[in-house]
């Protein structure tokens, strides 16, 4: 009885078990993070009421994006397109879940050489960038009049606007954040990662504590410790006394400008970094966002056109509604409207002076490490800049002893 | 007593027909479980997910032997609770397990089987292989053509597997809408075609023409993958690479052993080197026995910071659970005598509980904040000085554990509350009648019968904490940092926190392999304090019983 | 001892006269130390319900009453991010964690009781072993089971695509596997609390170990199944990072998971709008608690454990 039961059952799995099977359909799955998603599904729409082609966009934290991929794309639960940051292609392609972009010379041509570069690994280009991005230096015109020459001098100015009690503070760093020392660890001619002959980074030529990186945060030291720099300041932190007019001089990122604007306070958003006592001017990372299309991917050919037949071409001209903002123009014109465009018309049609200006300060900006060695890099140094800041350490002894940590991590096995 | 007789077998006797009912009953729900678990086993069999199969096999077949051994009666009652925890616990363990014997991480993340068909799939342009530019045509049938021009000027007509057909523009240079019975493809369609069309080859089986990236291309496969050997053969240049499975890359080993010849530490079992210019294609996982484990322990981070962070974790862990508990505690009691207005006070007091930890850690941040905080600046004006909450080691500890009392104590107000009102009042007179204090009574009483249920509840905490993860994040990353160690740890960073740190973090992208081990180790450590206290436990059980 | 008798001889003299305002002192004593409390417990959250009124989207320069807010708009501004964003389904996403939250908690409930009544009322072999088994099996650190849960539903979906990923089913799955262990041993030591006469009087009447446990016991330990049940409602509740790789449309988001994506940003980071959502997504745990908490606290039913 028990095993005529049992029996049966096998049997029924088995027919059921056959029906198991998905079909693949035209449909392309784009992963965005929560300022792209709006657009894209907006762009997604017209796609589809012109093409007949269904695009979902699937909202992630934009870290998660990248975590997620590597473990839902070789599963085959991934999506065909994601948005991401040129400093994961060391780590996407190295893995094999990128694919490589064949495109026409004169369409590239269209894109900003340097955003294009951030997306070339190994001599291949594995992504479209959109927009590029770089802090600059801000200040308050009601307290600074322009932007100081050099270090030395906003060190001085700091010190004189407190003495004169004209605001709380004069220059106001976020503590421990490395990418936003870099501008002034460059000014005095440090560096992270040298290059080699053909211009790539060099993971053999650490300048964590190079000269330059050092005298760069022995120039942060002493504004510490001539009390300037209050304690415990994040971005948030630092933003909040920016706004309330209680620091005259930041340095930060387009992502910025929203909050800023709606503070209310005067501000200008500087073109150029001072100068470090070398008289070399400040370089910022540059970091480029664009779209990179899954190896993994059932319908690449599909995504490749997607990307340059619709959303870089300027055939058709979108409406997006985004809060209450309705905005019309082409796709990419639309995407890069929180950040400089990586996309030459687009960023040539853009008349905010602040956007211009973000621009210019990163016409030096050198790109974001992709390389994966970067990865033991971030928190060491970050950790040595903080140190500094909380005066617990010297620049000298800090740079020294993360530069040690960092290559104890390289050479590990 | 003849009637008590009666009323006892009529119990029987309905017993005896319900029992028959419940049997029916659990043999209708065993053939479902079966038929459920059955077509969930063929189905990944036939796909070939075996570990999940087996996996699931085994636990079917443990559901059915104890529905039919009557001695694991007990084990019934179990059985639910064991199979939803098999699925969803143990088997996660048993792959983090197998991960941590991989080399699973960045650079090798897919199988064998995947890399080999992503590198089969790699093509090239032969030197003067054909570029056209495209336009594709569809006939009633629903086959592909496609109409091509190039740079020279010259355009043919190209079907599936058929020679090229010239053609030629009318004066306008335009081309006819409709050849040989195919039509132009409508704009609406172009893109929902590309998926069958780029899957086709068009023109001469010898020579396809395949569409790549907007145009027909004249491409041919890069390489022959050969499976005797294992091998794959670049046409472009003649070079043959191995599958070496103990590494996981496909390696040509000329070039293999040229680079070591130049440099003996050269490893591309890792993530380390960005591009292994002996290697082709994307890593694949291997097994690579105890590897991760060695490198754990001969890491420099072991020789790092590690005693340090493992004295915080366990402090951290063990003030966490007691300052719970002990507040959590004191509120049920005091919320158990006579008070007023209880009601409200514990509405009120259950509030953290419903505030995610997230939101309340970044409130507790701001408002520590020397400079702008209402705790920390208020604090600072009235001390005259700052109180150094997130770069001094001591103060941010506190804070931390202060933190987590406020987020943890109504957990323990919730337990205690439900387990003091479990004690039977007649036990508390009876105590009264032997002239105990309230005092006593809460030492000898209430405290020993409350640990019976609440005991287990202090070993979850402590171990939930020793992994809180999110606490320590949230607050300051680890921050304040230590410098003079190896690698990169903080002041408050915990065990797990700062083992992610250097499993993610340490410039070899994610390195999942590594991660899992120093989990097991993790593990290892935590099941072992928690055997220690299971021993206690075993204690309070045996208490229980004496009262 | 003399001098202690006296004592306690004197007291009782004394407390006889200042017996009530001996007890009134305790009230007063009790009051003030729970009014204690709950300034501590209320503070922080005050805070996010004013950071959920303020605009500026900052938690560390806030002040108790919103700065520069001049209208009411400017009041509500957060929660209409939430409730009037035609992306953003923020009802549904409650009505996704209510439901996720209540079928977990019941279900949990339902399926740690019966291994707690078995592992309280039967001796077997094995049984301490097993205990120990599934203690230790919950101590294990899980932060990176999530691939590994992730690729199991993956696989699971092919087949059953109602359990699969971006299904409630399979979340509620995880969540039940994944919360039982401790509460089976919650539960447990309360089964131990009460008294065997219990069982075995009505076993002696002829009931089986099913209808004793069900119509009996399962009644008797109403409070301890009410806290396990919220201690599970709420966890679930709360939880993102497994809902957050398991749920991949906006649709099917649970409430933390939509709450996530507004901080999840390194430079964008909504906290009035998390604030915002916070506070709603509180009031169902709230809820919960107020309508239960009567049953938590009212202990066992007199009468049976009596008879």
């Amino acid at each position: 009885m028990l095993r005529k039961v049992l029996g049966l059952v096998t049997l029924v799995a088995v027919v059921l078990g056959t029906f198991g099977s998905a079909f693949a359909q035209s449909e392309l799955v784009i992963w965005a993070d929560d300022t792209r998603a709006p657009v894209l599904e907006e762009l997604g729409k017209q796609f589809e009421a012109e093409f007949g082609v269904a695009v979902k966009v699937q909202q992630l934290g934009f870290g998660d994006i990248r975590d997620q991929f590597k473990t839902a794309a070789p599963a085959g639960e991934g999506p065909d397109i994601i948005i991401g940051a040129h400093d994961w292609l060391g780590e996407l392609t190295q893995s094999g879940l990128l694919e490589p972009l064949v495109l026409d010379e004169a369409f590239l041509a269209n894109f900003a050489p340097a955003a294009l570069q951030g997306f070339t690994f190994n001599s291949t280009l594995y992504g479209l960038p959109y927009a590029t991005e770089n802090v600059a230096f801000l200040y308050n015109p009601e307290l600074v009049e322009t932007t100081p020459a050099t270090w030395d001098e906003v060190f001085a100015l700091s010190q004189m606007l407190v003495k004169e009690g004209k605001s709380k503070y004069g220059f106001v760093r976020q503590e421990g954040d490395p990418y936003h020392f870099f501008p002034i660890q460059t000014a005095f001619g440090g560096y992270v990662f040298g290059f080699d002959e053909d211009g790539n980074y060099n993971p053999e030529d650490l300048g964590v504590d190079s000269e330059g990186s050092i005298a760069a945060l022995t120039w942060w030291e002493n504004f510490v410790k001539a009390g300037l720099q209050p304690q415990a300041v994040d971005y948030d932190v630092m933003h909040n006394l920016f706004e309330a007019g209680d620091a005259a001089m930041i340095v930060t990122g387009p992502w910025a400008l929203d909050r800023i604007r709606k503070s209310g306070v005067p501000y200008v958003v500087s073109p150029t970094f001072p100068e470090g006592a070398e008289g070399v001017a400040g370089k910022p990372f540059l970091g480029v966002q664009g779209f990179m299309v899954s190896s993994f991917s059932k319908n690449k050919e599909l995504a490749v056109a997607f990307l340059t037949e619709f959303v870089a071409s300027e055939d058709i001209e979108v409406t997006i509604k985004v809060g209450d903002k309705e905005m019309m123009g082409y796709p990419m014109y639309l995407l890069g409207l929180s950040r400089p465009s990586a996309y030459l018309p687009a960023l040539q049609a853009n008349e905010d002076p602040d956007f211009v200006a973000y621009g210019l300060a990163g016409t030096e900006a050198l790109p974001m490490p992709a390389i994966p060695q970067m990865g033991a890099v971030w928190s060491s140094w970050g950790n040595a800049v903080t140190a500094v800041t909380q005066g617990t350490e010297t620049a000298a002894d800090a740079f020294t002893k993360a530069a040690e940590q960092i290559r104890t991590q390289l050479a590990g096995n | 007593m003849s009637a008590v007789k009666t009323s006892a077998s009529g119990g029987a006797s309905s017993t005896g027909g319900s029992a028959l009912i419940g049997r029916l009953v659990q043999i209708a729900i065993l053939v479902a479980i079966d038929l459920f678990a059955a077509f969930l086993v063929i189905n990944l069999a036939r796909d070939g997910i075996w570990e999940f199969a087996i996996f699931l096999a085994l636990v079917t077949l443990f559901v059915n032997v104890i529905q039919f051994r009557k001695e694991l009666f007990p084990i019934r009652w179990i059985s639910p609770a064991l199979v939803l925890m098999g699925v969803m616990v143990i088997y996660p363990i048993l792959y983090t397990v197998y991960v941590s014997l991989t080399n699973y991480s960045d650079g090798n993340f897919l199988t064998k089987t995947q890399v080999i068909n992503q590198v089969s799939r790699e093509r090239f342009l032969p030197e003067g292989g054909a570029v056209f530019d495209y336009v594709a045509y569809r006939n009633e049938a629903g086959e592909f053509a496609l109409l091509l021009t190039n740079s020279a000027g010259e355009a043919f007509f190209a079907r599936v597997g058929a020679p090229l057909e010239a053609v030629k523009p009318d004066a306008e240079g335009k081309f006819a809408d409709t050849i040989d019975g195919f039509t132009v493809l409508p704009r609406s369609e172009r893109f929902s075609a590309l998926a069958t069309l780029s899957a086709l080859s068009f023109g001469p089986e010898d020579q396809p023409l395949q569409i790549s990236s907007g145009k027909a291309r004249a491409l041919q496969p890069r390489f022959i993958y050969d499976s005797a050997k294992d091998s794959f053969t670049d046409r472009l240049d003649g070079k043959v690479y191995f599958a070496d499975d103990t590494i996981g890359f496909f390696v040509n080993v000329a070039d293999y052993e040229a680079a070591l010849a130049a440099d003996p530490n050269t490893r591309i079992s890792s993530f380390y080197l960005a591009t292994p210019t002996f290697a082709q294609g994307a890593g694949y996982r291997v097994l690579v026995g105890a590897n991760n484990f060695t490198r754990f322990f001969t890491s420099p981070a072991i020789r790092g910071p590690l005693l340090q962070i493992f004295t915080w974790t366990v402090t951290f862990a063990l003030v966490s659970v007691f300052s719970t508990f002990a507040l959590g505690l004191l509120i049920a009691l005091l919320l158990q005598a006579d008070t007023p207005a209880k009601r409200v006070f514990r509405t009120l007091l259950i509030v953290p509980y419903a505030i995610p930890a997230l939101i309340a850690v970044s409130t507790w941040r701001g408002m520590l904040n020397p400079n702008m905080g209402v705790i920390g600046s208020t604090l600072s004006d009235i001390l005259g000085y700052q109180i150094p909450v997130f770069s001094d080691a001591t103060w941010a500890k506190v804070a931390i554990l202060l933190i987590n009392l406020w987020l943890g104590y109504p957990y323990f107000m919730l337990v205690c509350s439900g387990a003091l009102a479990a004690i039977p009042s007649d036990m508390y007179e009876a105590a009264q009648v032997d002239g105990a204090n309230t005092l006593q009574q809460f030492r000898f009483l209430t405290l020993p019968l409350l640990l019976v249920s609440v005991g287990p509840l202090l070993i979850a905490s402590f171990t939930f904490n020793f992994n809180n993860f999110v606490i320590i994040e949230a607050f300051n990353k680890g921050l304040p940092p230590i410098l003079d160690t190896p690698t990169a740890a903080g002041q408050t960073d915990i065990l797990i926190s700062y083992a992610f740190r250097l499993a993610f973090g340490s410039g070899r992208g994610a390195d999942f392999g590594l991660a899992s081990a120093i989990t097991i180790v993790i593990f290892a450590i935590v099941a072992g304090i928690t055997m220690l206290q299971f021993r206690f436990t075993r204690q309070w059980e045996e208490t229980s019983k004496n009262v | 001892m003399s001098s202690m008798s006296l004592a306690q001889n004197s007291k009782r003299k004394r407390g006889e006269g200042n017996y009530a305002q001996q007890k009134l002192f305790w009230k007063v004593v009790r009051v003030l130390v729970l009014t204690f409390f709950v300034f501590f417990a209320l503070f922080p959250a005050v805070w996010v319900l004013s950071a959920s009124f303020n605009p500026s989207q900052s938690m560390s320069s806030q002040t108790l009453i919103p700065r520069n807010v001049t209208s009411v708009d400017q009041l509500l501004v957060n929660y209409r991010v939430l409730f009037e964003t035609p992306r953003y389904p923020f009802f549904r996403w409650v009505l996704n964690s209510v439901i996720v939250a209540s079928i977990t908690s019941v279900l949990t409930v339902m399926i740690t009781a019966l291994s707690a009544y078995s592992f309280s009322r039967f001796r077997f072999f094995g049984r301490q072993g097993l205990m120990l088994f599934i203690l230790l099996v919950q101590v294990f650190p899980n932060l990176l089971a999530m691939v590994a849960i992730f690729l199991m539903l993956q696989q699971i979906g092919q087949y059953l695509p109602f359990l699969g990923l971006n299904t409630q089913g399979g979340l509620i799955l995880v969540y039940v596997g994944g919360g039982m262990g401790i509460n089976i041993w919650l539960m447990k030591g309360f089964f131990d609390s009460v008294p065997r006469d219990i069982d075995e009087s009505a076993q002696v009447d002829g009931a089986t170990h099913w209808q004793t446990y069900w119509l009996l016991i399962f009644p008797l330990v109403r409070p301890i199944l009410i806290v396990v049940g919220i201690l599970s409602f709420v966890g679930t509740f709360n939880e993102f990072v497994l809902a957050r790789v398991l749920l991949r449309d906006i649709n099917s988001w649970t409430l933390m998971v939509g709450l996530w994506g507004f901080v999840s940003d390194n430079f964008g980071q909504n906290w009035g709008i998390f604030a915002a959502g916070s506070v709603i997504g509180a009031l169902p745990t709230l809820l919960v608690y107020l309508f239960f908490q009567d049953q938590i606290v009212g202990g066992l039913t007199q009468g049976a454990v009596k008879g």
